[in-house]
């Protein structure tokens, strides 16, 4: 007997992560979920935007690793709470992972939630885990193919993040033609070039991170 | 590697379908998978067989269906199937489009035996 089913099998995770936007709302916490391959500079990243904007944004970080604390303990080091996902060999972050990791932290003090995914490019995409901004790291060291080879992940963020531009003179990545292919792929994401190396660009980075925190939070409370 | 999540998802969808409708095994289970999808279904089959073993769908076999994309330009308002994401609007070449279809991943039906006539309770 044949049996019509269709049934989404992302259900699951989509409610959970549905849940987990409808709760940030009611505390008007503004939640970034931040990917890239694994090197490219996230947990850098998070610790510049942890300087430039600790005096006006109350931030904690949610860490996703297939295993280790070395992410988690470098932010808690800064003094800013972090909450570490051993994802346990999965590749991805899950909405249910997430749901856990927000018990964890006292959403009424603060203004952001920056997520480090697991490093990959694929199957973070494809999970939702409730986060209102979502945004890829490319970094110089890795080649400006990346927009080829995982056009989907290019299409779908919010904003896209170029790090480790101290090193464009010791690599053959092609700047003009990343920004051409990226361009082409999602117009509307802003392309943020900057090195935690030498803090070049930090300071747009920091500016755009905290417009999105403050516009988030007016769009979740509006 | 995701797929392993994805596998784990199907076999409970699948579970309670069969146990709603008092089948004795799944036999069959049709999955549909958007055409701009990275699921691989191989990836998926494999986790399959492992993950059903001393359920009622071990041994069932998934079939595939691939749903094309379907776009429409936001210049033109032309409708199109974009192969990839770097497409662009046959039309205009707008590289602008909502993507309309293409993405989906959800379970079409399954084949299920039932028990003999004799041991189904009316309802
Ligand atoms: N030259 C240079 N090196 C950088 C820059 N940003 C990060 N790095 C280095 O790149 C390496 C990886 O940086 P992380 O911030 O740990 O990268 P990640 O993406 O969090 O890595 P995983 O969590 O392991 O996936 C470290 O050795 C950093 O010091 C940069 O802008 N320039
Ligand atoms: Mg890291
Ligand atoms: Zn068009």
């Amino acid at each position: 007997m044949k049996i019509e089913v269709k049934k989404n099998i992302m259900a699951t995770n989509s409610s959970v992560a549905a849940g987990n936007r409808q709760r940030l709302a009611e505390h008007g916490v503004c939640m970034l979920n931040l990917m890239a391959s694994p090197g490219a500079g996230k947990t850098s990243v998070i610790m510049k935007a942890i300087e430039g904007t600790r005096d006006r944004l109350k931030l904690a970080v949610i860490e996703g690793d297939i295993a280790s604390e070395i992410d988690s303990l470098a932010i808690e080091a800064m003094d800013i709470p972090a909450i570490q996902i051993n994802t346990g060999g999965s590749c991805h972050l899950t909405a249910a992972m997430v749901s856990t990791a927000l018990d964890h932290l006292d959403l009424d003090s603060l203004d952001l939630i920056i997520i480090e995914n697991v490093g990959n490019l694929v199957c973070p995409a494809e999970f939702d885990l409730g986060e209102s901004t979502r945004m890829v790291i490319a970094s110089v060291a890795e080649g400006h193919d990346k927009p080829y080879k995982y056009p989907m992940i290019f299409r779908e963020v919010d904003a896209i993040l170029v790090n480790k531009i101290d090193l464009l003179a010791h690599c053959d990545f092609d700047l003009a033609q990343f920004h051409q292919v990226v361009q082409g792929l999602n117009p509307a994401a802003p392309v943020i070039e900057l090195s935690c190396r030498d803090s070049y660009g930090t300071d747009e980075w920091c500016q755009w991170l905290e417009a999105t925190a403050i516009g988030s939070r007016l769009d979740l409370t509006s | 590697m995701h797929e392993y999540a994805i596998t784990e998802s199907i076999l409970e969808i699948i579970q309670t379908e069969a146990t709603r409708a008092g089948a004795i095994h799944v036999d069959e289970v049709t999955v549909v998978i958007g055409e701009l999808t990275s699921f691989v279904d191989d990836s998926i089959r494999f986790y399959f067989d492992e993950l059903a073993q001393g359920t009622v769908a071990e041994g069932a076999s998934l079939k595939f269906q691939k749903l094309e994309a379907r776009a429409t330009c936001n210049s033109c308002g032309a409708d199109f199937r974009p192969r990839n994401a770097f497409f662009s609007c046959p039309e205009c070449r707008s590289a602008v489009f909502e993507l309309r279809q293409g993405q989906e991943l959800f379970i079409e039906s399954i084949d299920v035996s039932q028990a003999e006539p004799t041991d189904i309770r009316e309802n």
